[in-house]
């Protein structure tokens, strides 16, 4: 061993070589790709959809919805739509997964494993193949959108896709699993001598749920949300697939600016509001979980 | 708690959630055997988009793009990501809460945001030295990149759960480091790299939308060709070779099932 070199040297040499590849490979092929994608937003769109100098913030202008014709809410209804249809998956994947995780804690301890891969399994597949099935779920003349015809939901002859119904229905889908695994993780831990004291206190049932249930569910609760919220907001696929070009979100609005649009630096603008998005989500869930104890662990 | 009907509503919930999630995955297994192409009626069972699937070039080499993507990758991030989580566990006393927060940034990003960074670098890249044209290297490069932090994170939280003793146990035991690496350390954290290459593996398989924005003309993986061909709306195949997909992630979840099995039987 080289015994001639002091050991912190030898430390810190040893700690270079461990992490710089990898650290590296981020650096170089994540971070300077994102810092020369933040920088685009403030360049000037070429007449080839090219970003050029010099630097402005018209990029930022055409997100918010001004160009040539004046000002247009295109922009802010997507941007609007995307809110709405996080919050409104969001919360419905809530409404099923809690009552579903508090089911396989209830079931006998050689089934929850199963049970639990059974919920986890289609998330496994492709998010593209999942998305064609709902389409062919959802496509005029099957069973469902027949159904939803004879309902008076849609007119005759149209299918329940594309349409905005499709692509919650599909986040639904797909974000699923993300929450029923923190979930379960909490009401795993659960005291149950909590409720029996409530229930002693004489809490009706609703009341010793929220008072001795609900707070010990929390960290795994927040978790879910932040695990569902911040990818659904920025989903690509699925409205791609399901929604039609009134049911966009924000990913599909960046991602036509690379595409057909051409317009980088609206592009970039757009990618940016999605980062700041992302990042807010992650410091709302640690001022959260350092509020409600052990959020953090869950999460990834 | 009081058993009876809150049970069993509860059971008709998962029941409901159940089909639920198998519905749309069952209609692309039911539909890959329909003899018409159509997404309405079946008409009989038939094998034909099968045989129209093995008949296609194009599909056979998007699978095999797919695979051999999904192996360089996560060969090459199994053994960054093992260096770093490595590195991160015998040094966990200094500060690294930068070298974490570096470690979770191909996580928390948004893929569209991802995919889009790359695209642009690669592109700028190619313009000024005419290297990393859009191809199968440019998408190894960016499953690298979204790997390395799950592989770190799998043998980091192996090292953790190690006796500590044994790092000590093993410097008396064998002389140099690198017999220390063969000897000790690589056996002693191989489920996890096994499991972090599964993983890796499985990621790039799965991945669409990072692929999708890397990806050159010659480089179509499975999805990538699913994606186009539902797009053009014209190719009867797609709910076979989703079928066969399907397929593939049914073994592998049994195969963890019987591996969680066994696992649990022998500790008891």
């Amino acid at each position: 061993m080289s015994s001639g070199v002091p050991r912190a040297l030898r430390e810190t040499r040893h700690l270079l070589w461990t992490t710089l590849p990898a650290a590296l490979w981020i650096v170089i092929f994540l971070i300077l790709p994102s810092l020369y994608l933040v920088s685009m937003a403030f360049m000037t769109n070429g007449p080839y959809g090219q970003p050029q100098l010099p630097l402005s913030l018209e990029a930022f202008h055409q997100l918010a919805g001004f160009g040539f014709l004046g000002w247009s809410p295109g922009n802010l209804y997507t941007l609007l739509r995307s809110l709405w249809q996080t919050v409104l998956s969001t919360t419905m994947v809530v409404v099923l997964a809690y009552p579903l995780a508090y089911y396989i804690t209830t079931c006998r301890q050689k089934w929850r494993p199963i049970m639990l891969l059974a919920v986890v399994v289609p998330s496994w597949t492709n998010q593209v193949i999942r998305a064609f099935g709902w389409m062919n779920l959802l496509a005029p003349d099957t069973w469902l959108s027949e159904l939803a015809v004879r309902l008076g939901f849609i007119p005759e002859h149209l299918g329940l896709f594309p349409s905005s119904f499709a692509v919650t229905l599909g986040l639904i889908y797909n974000f699923l699993p993300f929450m029923v695994l923190p979930l379960y993780a909490a009401f795993e831990k659960l005291d149950m001598s909590l409720l029996e004291a409530a229930r002693d206190l004489y809490a009706s049932p609703v009341r010793a749920f929220l008072a001795a249930v609900v707070p010990q569910t929390l960290p795994g609760l927040l978790a879910g949300i932040v695990l569902v919220a911040i990818p659904a907001f920025g989903m690509y696929v699925i409205p791609e697939l399901l929604g039609g070009g009134r049911s966009m979100m924000i990913g599909n609005l960046v991602a036509a600016q690379f595409a057909e649009g051409s317009n980088w630096p609206l592009g970039a603008a757009g990618s940016i509001l999605m980062l700041i998005a992302t990042l807010v989500g992650i410091v709302l869930l640690r001022r959260l979980g350092r509020r409600f104890g052990g959020g953090e662990e869950v999460v990834i | 708690m009081r058993g009876g009907s809150m049970r069993r509503s509860l059971a008709v919930v998962w029941w409901v959630v159940m089909v639920f999630l198998y519905l749309p995955l069952g209609v692309v297994v039911l539909y890959s055997f329909n003899s018409v192409n159509s997404a309405a009626t079946f008409a009989h069972f038939s094998l034909r988009w099968y045989h129209r699937l093995f008949s296609n070039p194009q599909i056979i080499e998007a699978f095999w793009h797919s695979l051999l993507l999904a192996l360089i990758s996560s060969m090459i991030a199994v053994v960054l990501g093992t260096l770093i989580g490595y590195g991160m566990y015998r040094h966990r006393g200094r500060r690294l809460g930068w070298l974490i927060a570096l470690i979770y940034l191909p996580i928390v990003m948004p893929d569209i945001v991802f995919g889009i960074s790359e695209m642009t670098f690669f592109v700028r890249f190619n313009q000024l030295t005419g290297l990393l044209g859009p191809g199968l290297g440019t998408m190894i490069i960016a499953h690298v990149t979204f790997e390395i932090p799950f592989v770190a994170l799998i043998v980091y939280s192996r090292f953790v759960g190690m006796d500590a003793t044994l790092f000590e146990a093993s410097k008396d035991l064998y002389a140099g480091p690198v017999r220390r690496v063969c000897h000790f350390i690589i056996p002693a954290i191989k489920p996890a790299l096994i499991s972090a290459f599964f993983l890796s593996f499985t990621l790039s398989i799965d991945d669409f939308v990072i692929s999708f924005f890397t990806s050159g003309p010659e480089s179509t993986t499975l999805p990538i060709y699913i994606w186009g061909a539902i797009r053009k709306g014209v190719s009867p195949e797609i709910n076979a070779i989703a079928t066969l997909m399907i397929g593939a992630v049914a073994i592998a979840a049994l195969l963890s099932l019987a591996l969680s099995r066994r696992r649990s039987a022998s500790r008891q």
